[in-house]
């Protein structure tokens, strides 16, 4: 399972396989600033500073330019992590803890 | 009246398989269509072919279509779209599968909007004949009708006033920045009949589509479709909850490819004479969600 490292919050969380980016920040009690967790609206944009991602749907153009791609940018509701990642949260969005019990338990699953 | 309502929205969707599933089995549309890369569906309740069509690539707004009664109509609003100045093109029967003459106006934000009077009757899914009063077997949250839709546009004071003066909508409601005459008007409903709204314009940075809406006969279905939303994973904006603005009731939820949609229900009677209501920025929160009084990271955020 893929590491997830936001440093500059001392976050550090375990990811599922095919489980993306946001899913496991989400699972693990964190929020942070997200809208239509499809892919189309482009808010949830964070850095990618370290690792290898891939998009698990298509990502329009309009959303996602190229440049962007090159340049580090990661769309965090489609992006699942191919090796350990470590991201950074854009200067204007802030991670939050919003359950320290889903942190505690992230890892305990049912069924 | 010429326009008689929304007759059709047209998005762009990244995947259409999954877009299929959402629209087909979530919202409950019948397909009446599938060509060139393009799916047609229509709700329940209504007679006409389509009221929504998905493409698939990319995401976000191609075009919508206004339903006038009559050829006439179509060629009073053309009359007065070109003396307003905005380039106003024909379209010819098939242009549109299904859909007859037309003309096609572009906004000068691109919006493109479409103005026909004939469509191929497909017909309710009750019937006309002693018709019963839904579908035994409805599918997801059985949207029966398109209703309206929110477009983004960088000048809504220009674009209302193509509305009121070439198709003859006017305004329920109004959120401006002060209550003195000559206010900047911030957002608009607009309205052609006796619902809330048609459609609605909201000042932003982008020009693209905000949301577009399904009506819902009542609170109790508007509870249920969550319920759907929940069972299919559907992302929710917000809701279920109310609106100060059009007192509707609501849910915004999110397609596959990201473009919100509604469902919507409630609302007043708008005659023409009722005065247009106003909001001040300052209760924008309690004016959008009437419960929570403030609004959330994305609704006034983000759009496609």
């Amino acid at each position: 399972m893929p590491k997830l490292t936001v440093e500059a919050h001392g976050v550090s969380v375990e990811l599922r396989d095919d489980e993306t980016i946001l899913e496991g920040l989400y699972r693990n009690g964190f929020a942070y600033r997200i809208g239509c967790r499809r892919g189309g609206c482009a808010i949830c944009k964070v850095d990618l500073l370290q690792g290898e991602v891939f998009y698990n749907r298509p990502v329009a153009d309009s959303v996602l330019s190229e440049s962007e791609r090159a340049g580090g940018t990661c769309l965090s509701c489609r992006a699942v992590a191919v090796t350990d990642v470590s991201i950074a949260m854009r200067e204007d969005d802030d991670l939050r803890r919003v359950s320290t019990l889903m942190a505690l338990y992230a890892a305990s699953r049912t069924g | 009246m010429a326009v008689m309502r929304m007759g059709y929205m047209h998005v762009r969707v990244t995947d259409l398989a999954e877009a299929k599933d959402h629209y087909a089995n979530t919202v409950g549309l019948y397909q009446t269509l599938e060509q060139d890369g393009r799916v047609y569906y229509k709700g329940w309740d209504e007679w006409d072919h389509h009221s929504v069509v998905i493409e698939e690539g990319g995401v976000g707004y191609v075009k919508c279509g206004f339903k006038c009664e009559k050829p006439e109509d179509v060629a009073d609003i053309e009359t007065k779209a070109i003396a307003y100045g905005y380039p106003v093109e024909r379209m010819v029967a098939g242009e549109n599968p299904e859909v007859g003459d037309g003309i096609r106006v572009t906004l000068p934000t691109g919006h493109q909007i479409e103005f026909y009077s004939q469509m191929t009757a497909w017909g309710l899914e009750v019937g006309t004949h002693n018709p019963d009063a839904f579908p035994r077997h409805m599918v997801g949250i059985g949207a029966p009708r398109l209703d309206h839709a929110l477009l983004w546009v960088d000048d809504v004071a220009g674009i209302e006033k193509f509305f009121m003066e070439c198709t003859g909508m006017w305004a329920t409601e109004r959120v401006q920045t002060s209550l003195d005459d000559d206010a900047h008007t911030i957002a608009t409903w607009l309205t052609i009949g006796e619902s809330n709204h048609d459609i609605a314009l909201l000042e932003a940075p982008e020009n693209k589509i905000h949301h577009f809406a399904f009506e819902m006969r009542g609170w109790s279905d508007i509870l249920h479709a969550a319920d759907i939303f929940a069972m299919d994973d559907t992302p929710i904006d917000i809701g279920p909850t109310r609106h100060g603005i059009t007192r509707g009731t609501t849910i915004y939820f999110f397609d596959p490819a990201g473009n919100r949609n509604e469902t919507f229900s409630g609302g007043y009677r708008c005659f023409r004479d009722r005065p247009t209501v106003v909001w001040t920025p300052d209760q924008l929160g309690k004016a959008i969600f009437y419960h929570q009084r403030e609004l959330n990271d994305r609704f006034l955020t983000v759009a496609t």
